[in-house]
């Protein structure tokens, strides 16, 4: 009979040589080694990762089609350039030219399949004439100038629901804007801004009635809710003006600008504005500057953030 | 300093500076050469995995032997060897108490007298401390209860502030020692036929026990060069106590039984058996260190230059697992008990500071043991620490250089890999487990026999928790010169 020390020498011998036989192929494998039969030396090889949306999907590899689906990883491949195509029916298909370097890992995670006929869905339930998407609420708003309304409804095109009325204005708004408080959602062309409420108030039986701010000299350009969901900042071709949201209310100039179509920023978690307008330099160039005004503050700095990039001639 | 006080001092951080520097090493390397650090990874898992089927192997090994020994007729077996002299020798069984209520002490006695050795050649020692109020009330009670059933029955009281002596077992049981010396010599009875057995307080012995130690002793060509370890399992309350607390004391008891099997590397714990003459031989166990179970080996085994060693006995003694009735409570005393434990790396500078001053034994075995104390303290407070915190730290800290290189694709598919040889392991240990399982209590619920296999899932965070964790704490306070005071378990028993 074999004796016990003998069994466990026997054990620890075979875990010895187990443990030096099978490193170098735990270790070649770990840093991509493929023994290559053809040179008949160790190579070392690369990595295709694929995952496609959605997934499933069939891929040739050098025409060859590969029994696994997507997602899937290719292993040990020579370093060289293969022709990949994945494809799906009912769906377009996609092919590349794919590189692999030895020891590097090809991902390839973002591969979206479009289908060939992809399916359209109506949210609308009336007449449309534009809408608007508030992202973050996750609601659509849908205006309907026939019936002088607007609508909700969610993503989907549920609860769809009459919100408030809406005031035509000509020619028809090019933007929307809602209130941060959600409350009012504003509109706006090139002359006039209006305003519609999106709540009943709790002292009135009737909703408050839409009214418009005209701008008849004046070239809109862009307007915003200050974060008061009171204030608006209104960006005409010539001016930056706040002002309240109020018919009977005057505007404040701010900026008198230098330039037509300035492109403008508005935070509305920091109530900061970012301006671009021409300033003449005293080398008698004019330059393009960034400015920015917090209005924040009672006092509104106006900071020159950054010199001009758009070097211009003076005219 | 002197000479002899400086390595000890740099003994002492050896240890706690092998397993940081390592843990240092491996983090830096982590942060600044990451695939050097995966590379590593891979080959200490491998490497893991290989000794871990290894150890199991050993402990499948171990308990085929327990189970093949489980009845035999150890008293018989005996008188065969020596049918005049075979129950000649006389016992001495030592209780080291502190605090233990009557709760815990009255069933090891109770174990002790259902014992089939002959109870006239059994000389029990209750040995309290002086400084424990309840001590004299514990012992009068006990003693009208026991001390008719053995040949002698004593209790002794340590008095407190012995100089040189620290609050320690060793310094407890060593006072007992004395007293039983005495005892012995009044009543003319040889050393050399008094087997010594020390005992924690909460220890009930197998009633077989007596019997095999004495076979053992028996058959030994060097009976007094040898202690005796049974093997300690935690089965006393084990159906109560929490699953943790229960993963870490079956795990104790299972690497007990694999260093059983690793003789040449095999050390003393907690309740063991030994030559009374030995034992008075190297001057009882020392008084002023925590860890006196494995270091009153290691004096015998420089007292004997090296020929000394221990032999398992596949016999099982049955101890408390520790707990309290709350969790985070049973969390701290599980905690301090494996520091405790842990605190045998005090044997490091022990033992190689006395190899320097030890010409008698033989270099290599000097060499040899050293080697292995060393690497079983670095390897228990660090490998859990590498495999579970250390591992997927590249990956983590560098996620885009590995998501463009192979190595890095692989690496979690070879440690998963690797780790699933693991689970075989586990589930090894699962049915090795059930195995040294005593029945279940009636008020105990069928349903615990599934608990106690699910929770098999949380042995990497215990081992983590109350494993290393408490190891490097060890390592760490004898780097830095804090040593720890002995801070005896608090044992619950339900009743």
């Amino acid at each position: 009979m074999i004796s016990e020390q003998k069994i466990r020498a026997f054990l620890f011998y075979l875990g010895v040589f187990i443990f030096l036989a099978g490193l170098p192929f735990i270790l070649s494998f770990a840093v991509g080694y493929k023994f290559d039969p053809h040179k008949f030396k160790f190579t070392k090889t690369g990595i295709i990762v694929i995952k496609t949306q959605p997934a499933n999907a069939s891929v040739y590899l050098n025409n060859a089609l590969l029994r696994d689906k997507t997602p899937l990883t290719i292993n040990e491949l020579l370093p060289a350039k293969y022709n990949l195509k994945i494809e799906l029916d009912k769906y377009y298909s996609w092919a590349r030219e794919v590189e692999v370097e030895k020891g590097k890992v090809s991902r390839l995670e973002k591969i979206i399949l479009f289908p060939l006929r992809p399916h359209i869905k109506q949210l609308n339930k009336e007449r449309l004439s534009s809408f608007w998407i508030d992202a973050t609420d996750n609601n659509i708003y849908y205006v309907n100038q026939d019936d002088s309304s607007i609508y909700t409804s969610n993503l989907e095109g549920e609860n769809y629901k009459q919100v408030a009325p809406f005031i035509a204005i000509t020619p028809p708004p090019v933007k929307f804007r809602l209130s941060p408080d959600k409350q009012k959602l504003l509109y706006f062309n090139k002359h006039q801004v209006a305003i519609s409420s999106l709540t009943r108030r709790r002292d009135a039986a009737s909703q408050e009635e839409p009214f418009i701010l005209n701008y008849p000299g004046e070239g809109l350009a862009d307007v915003f809710w200050h974060s008061d969901s009171y204030h608006l900042i209104i960006i005409s071709d010539r001016k930056i003006q706040a002002r309240e949201a109020r018919t009977d209310s005057p505007a404040v100039d701010l900026v008198n600008l230098s330039r037509k179509n300035s492109d403008v920023f508005f935070d509305t978690d920091t109530d900061t504005l970012y301006f671009t307008d021409y300033q003449q330099a005293g080398d008698g160039n004019i330059y393009n500057n960034l400015y920015k005004i917090e209005l924040n503050t009672k006092t509104f700095l106006l900071q020159n953030l950054i010199g001009t990039k758009d070097k211009e001639d003076e005219q | 300093m002197n000479n002899s006080l400086k390595i000890k001092r740099l003994l002492e951080i050896l240890p706690g500076a092998i397993s940081w520097g390592t843990l240092t090493l491996l983090i830096a390397l982590a942060i600044w050469q990451p695939l050097a650090c995966a590379i590593f990874v891979i080959i200490f898992e491998f490497y893991w995995i290989i000794r871990t089927l290894y150890l199991t192997t050993l402990l499948a090994m171990a308990h085929r032997k327990l189970y093949s020994q489980k009845n035999r007729d150890w008293l018989a077996d005996c008188l065969k060897v020596d049918p005049v002299r075979g129950c000649a020798k006389y016992h001495l069984i030592i209780f080291p108490v502190y605090k233990e209520g009557l709760d815990i002490l009255r069933p090891s006695l109770e174990a002790l007298r259902q014992s089939r050795y002959p109870k006239q050649k059994m000389v029990v020692v209750m040995a309290f401390e002086e400084r424990n109020p309840n001590a004299r009330q514990a012992a009068a009670t006990l003693e009208a209860e026991f001390r008719d059933d053995f040949f002698g029955y004593l209790s002794t009281f340590h008095p407190d502030g012995i100089p040189g002596e620290t609050r320690t077992k060793g310094a407890n049981a060593t006072w007992a020692a004395k007293q039983a010396k005495e005892f012995l010599f009044a009543k003319n009875i040889p050393y050399e036929e008094v087997i010594v057995s020390c005992f924690d307080a909460d220890t009930c012995v197998d009633k077989e026990y007596f019997s095999c130690l004495t076979y053992h002793f028996l058959t030994n060509p060097k009976p007094h060069q040898a202690s005796y370890q049974p093997i300690p399992v935690y089965n006393n309350n084990v159906w109560y106590a929490p699953s943790f607390a229960r993963l870490v004391e079956i795990s104790s008891s299972f690497c007990q039984m694999i260093d059983g099997m690793r003789v040449e590397r095999f050390v003393t714990f907690s309740s063991h058996s030994m030559s009374f003459k030995t034992l008075v031989d190297i001057d009882y166990w020392p008084v002023n260190m925590i860890s006196d179970d494995s270091i009153v080996y290691w004096k015998a085994y420089l007292f004997y230059n090296g020929d000394y060693r221990v032999i398992p006995l596949y016999i099982t003694v049955s101890m408390d697992v520790a707990y309290s009735s709350s969790f985070f409570r049973t969390i701290s005393i599980q905690y301090k008990q494996k520091r405790r434990w842990a605190w045998g790396v005090e044997n490091v500078p022990f033992v190689i500071g006395s190899f320097l001053n030890n010409n008698g034994t033989p270099f290599l075995k000097k060499l040899r043991r050293s080697y292995h104390l060393l690497e079983s303290h670095v390897t228990w407070a660090i490998w859990a620490v590498i495999i579970t915190l250390i591992a997927p730290l590249p990956i983590l800290l560098h996620r885009s250089f590995f998501n463009q290189v192979s190595i890095g694709y692989n690496l979690p598919k070879i440690t998963g890999m690797l780790l699933n040889f693991t689970a075989i392991t586990s589930f090894a240990w699962i049915i090795l487990s059930r195995l040294t399982l005593p029945k279940r209590p009636a008020d105990v619920k069928w349903g615990k026999n599934i608990i106690m296999i699910m929770e098999w899932v949380i042995v990497p965070v215990v081992i983590l928790i109350l494993g290393s964790t408490p190891a490097l704490d060890a390592q760490t306070r004898l780097l830095l010169g804090k040593y720890m005071e002995f801070n005896p378990t608090e044992k619950t028993r339900k009743k």
